[in-house]
């Protein structure tokens, strides 16, 4: 998959680049207006990752720009502005998702896989890990043929495992994926612990691997390279 | 009381002076004018008096020149140089029964070797005839002034002032949240003009003030994220390297941390917006739906947290406030209740067309209720809400004119906000 990034910030750009990298993605970079809209022109990008607000230039132009010219880019604008006008504005030009900063790298690569399934794959694309395929357009989950019970939680939070499999996924992270701004507030995140647990017994009793791994009871990987004894 | 009733009231109180001098002026002037007009004509008389004396008529009876009563003809034994005298006297009015100030002429002449004394008087018009002319002219005069006034008043207070009243108009109407300067109206008159000039620039200026204050306040909020944001990719990062679980640990504080430093970041702009009136629209918002589909969302982490939830939610209650307030008010409500909640703790929502109370069960408070509204105010100090959830939820109330209660009884905490003053018929 080839991205481009279009962010003025080094540092940003730099932990984004180091993100996708370890995904295998093909990652391409713009810091102002006049390389992005050079880059747009001149090439196909699967995804682009727009900063609303670039030196010599405002991302939204870029976005107007690139639906024109290729309306089949993939296009997540990533901003700092939390107004619900711009994110209104954004998503009427045609960005596919929008994410406020400052935002979470397993998060940012969650979106991109779903705006990716999305365009590419008209949404029904079959998310196979070993014998766990996750029907994306039913949104269901099987596990060697066999459906999974899953809430629509639990599916969520499955996708978001395999979406960044292998990478390490703290609390605060699937708390904030899953339950969004609410969960910023909440004192006691046990109820993560309870929710894989749940997955996992599901999962499990489905026969499926139990991939998911703890990290010192802090955070999870979904290590699809495990195999339960 | 209106500058034109100020006006018609300070131009009838000077008229009045004005006229009661100048009917004191008008009435001696004419008085003297007549007075000196009847001086002569009695000069007159004694002249030809004397000149018919010296030809040698006689005088008789009374009347016998000009009909005169008052003529008196009267031969001296002594003898007088001749004289004339003018004087004012007082004479006994029949008709009036009272004494009149007549004119009277007094003269001696000396004709053919006999002095004669000479005399009459009398007045064309008495002094109260005058008078009385005097103050009916002036009665009319002022009454023509209050119809000129009355008249002038309207012209004043209507085309004239309109100006004025349009720029006081639109001064009322001003709104800065809206962004939209008082561009100033042309007009002929100059202190109008000015006026609108100044209200221009002042507007112009009151706008700019309040936007830069906003810019200042919204920049400062996204410049914070960014910075945020690279430590929480590097944070993420770290935890791909070989963390042994002390490090790992560190760094999840670590996250926590910024994610509170980015929610207390977003909850401050958050409260700038609502205080500038950001928020300010005649939209209407079912919160029925907010409320059913709040809950419907969190059906599973309520259960997840063991909380029992208990609802009396009337269909379709609409109000007049803007939807992303009534979003916000009611995840700050809904969130405060499952956060400050106990181990297989309870909810009750009630919510009708007169008020929204959300109650739940929680520690015991020991601070007064109501402080915990102001901003940085928590139950508990060390927990790890940033206490601006509930002054979210005041600034939006108050702005709105919607009465809050917050009362603790034991272990239970209910908040009732009456929708009265939002609700549309």
């Amino acid at each position: 998959m080839k991205i481009l990034v279009i962010e003025d910030n080094q540092d940003l750009l730099e932990n984004i680049l180091t993100y996708l990298k370890r995904g295998g993605y093909r990652c391409e970079t713009a810091s102002d207006y006049d390389t992005a809209f050079n880059k747009i022109m001149s090439f196909t990008y699967d995804i682009a990752l727009i900063d609303l607000m670039i030196p010599g230039g405002s991302g939204l132009q870029i976005l107007r720009e690139l639906k024109s010219a290729r309306p089949q880019t993939g296009t997540i604008i990533i901003s700092a502005k939390n107004s619900l006008d711009d994110k209104v504005t954004g998503l009427e030009i045609g960005a596919d998702d929008y994410l406020t900063k400052p935002f979470q790298l397993a998060e940012l690569h969650a979106r991109i896989k779903a705006v990716y399934r999305r365009n590419n794959l008209n949404g029904d694309d079959v998310v196979q890990n070993n014998e766990i395929a996750i029907h994306t357009k039913k949104m269901e989950t099987k596990v060697n043929e066999t459906l999974v019970d899953l809430t629509p939680k639990e599916y969520d939070l499955l996708l978001y495992f395999s979406s960044n499999k292998n990478h390490v996924l703290s609390k605060q992270t699937i708390a904030e994926h899953l339950w969004g701004d609410y969960v910023g507030h909440l004192d006691n995140l046990d109820f993560v612990y309870q929710h894989i647990k749940n997955l996992r017994k599901k999962l499990i009793k489905a026969g499926a691997n139990d991939y998911i791994e703890s990290i010192y009871s802090i955070g999870y990987k979904f290590n699809v390279n495990r195999r339960s004894s | 009381m209106k500058l034109f009733t100020k006006f018609l009231l300070i131009y009838l109180a000077v008229s009045i002076v004005v006229l009661g001098i100048g009917g004191i002026i008008s009435y001696h002037i004419i008085k003297d004018e007549i007075d000196k007009e009847l001086k002569f004509e009695f000069l007159d008389r004694i002249d030809r008096v004397t000149y018919l004396l010296e030809q040698g008529k006689t005088f008789a009876k009374f009347k016998e020149l000009d009909q005169d009563e008052n003529l008196v003809i009267v031969p001296l034994d002594t003898f007088k140089e001749n004289n004339t005298q003018v004087s004012d006297t007082l004479i006994w009015d029949d008709r009036f029964e009272r004494e009149e100030k007549n004119v009277k002429v007094s003269a001696f002449r000396n004709i053919n070797d006999t002095t004669y004394f000479i005399s009459t008087y009398g007045n064309m018009i008495e002094s109260n005839d005058v008078r009385e002319a005097v103050i009916s002219i002036l009665l009319w005069i002022l009454g023509l002034q209050v119809l000129g006034a009355v008249g002038i008043g309207f012209v004043v207070s209507g085309p004239l002032f309109k100006p004025f009243r349009n720029t006081l108009n639109r001064i009322q109407n001003f709104q800065i949240n809206e962004k939209e300067y008082l561009k100033a109206e042309s007009t002929n008159v100059k202190e109008f003009r000015d006026l609108n000039i100044f209200v221009e620039e002042m507007t112009k200026k009151a706008v700019s003030d309040f936007n830069n204050l906003k810019e200042f306040a919204e920049n400062a909020s996204h410049e914070l994220q960014t910075p945020v944001a690279i430590a929480k990719g590097k944070l993420e990062l770290l935890t791909e390297t070989n963390l042994n679980e002390q490090q790992y640990s560190y760094v999840e504080k670590l996250e926590t941390t910024l994610n509170k430093l980015s929610r207390l970041n977003d909850s401050l702009a958050l409260l700038t917006k609502i205080e500038n009136h950001e928020f300010s629209t005649n939209e209407t918002v079912n919160i029925s739906k907010i409320v059913k589909d709040g809950i419907d969302a969190f059906q599973e982490l309520l259960s997840l947290n063991n909380l029992k939830l208990v609802t009396d939610i009337s269909d379709s209650v609409i109000l007049k406030l803007h939807p992303s307030l009534a979003e916000i008010l009611w995840s700050n409500l809904f969130r405060n209740a499952i956060n400050h909640n106990i181990q297989n703790g309870k909810i009750n929502i009630i919510l009708n067309c007169d008020y929204l109370e959300i109650s739940n069960t929680g520690k015991e408070l020991n601070t007064e209720p109501f402080v915990l509204f102001e901003r940085f105010k928590k139950g508990e100090q060390n927990s790890e809400s940033i206490g601006l959830g509930l002054s979210i939820v005041k600034r939006i109330v108050d702005q709105n004119e919607m009465p809050i209660s917050y009362t603790s009884e034991k272990n239970w905490h209910t908040i009732r906000i009456s929708l009265k003053s939002v609700k549309t018929d």
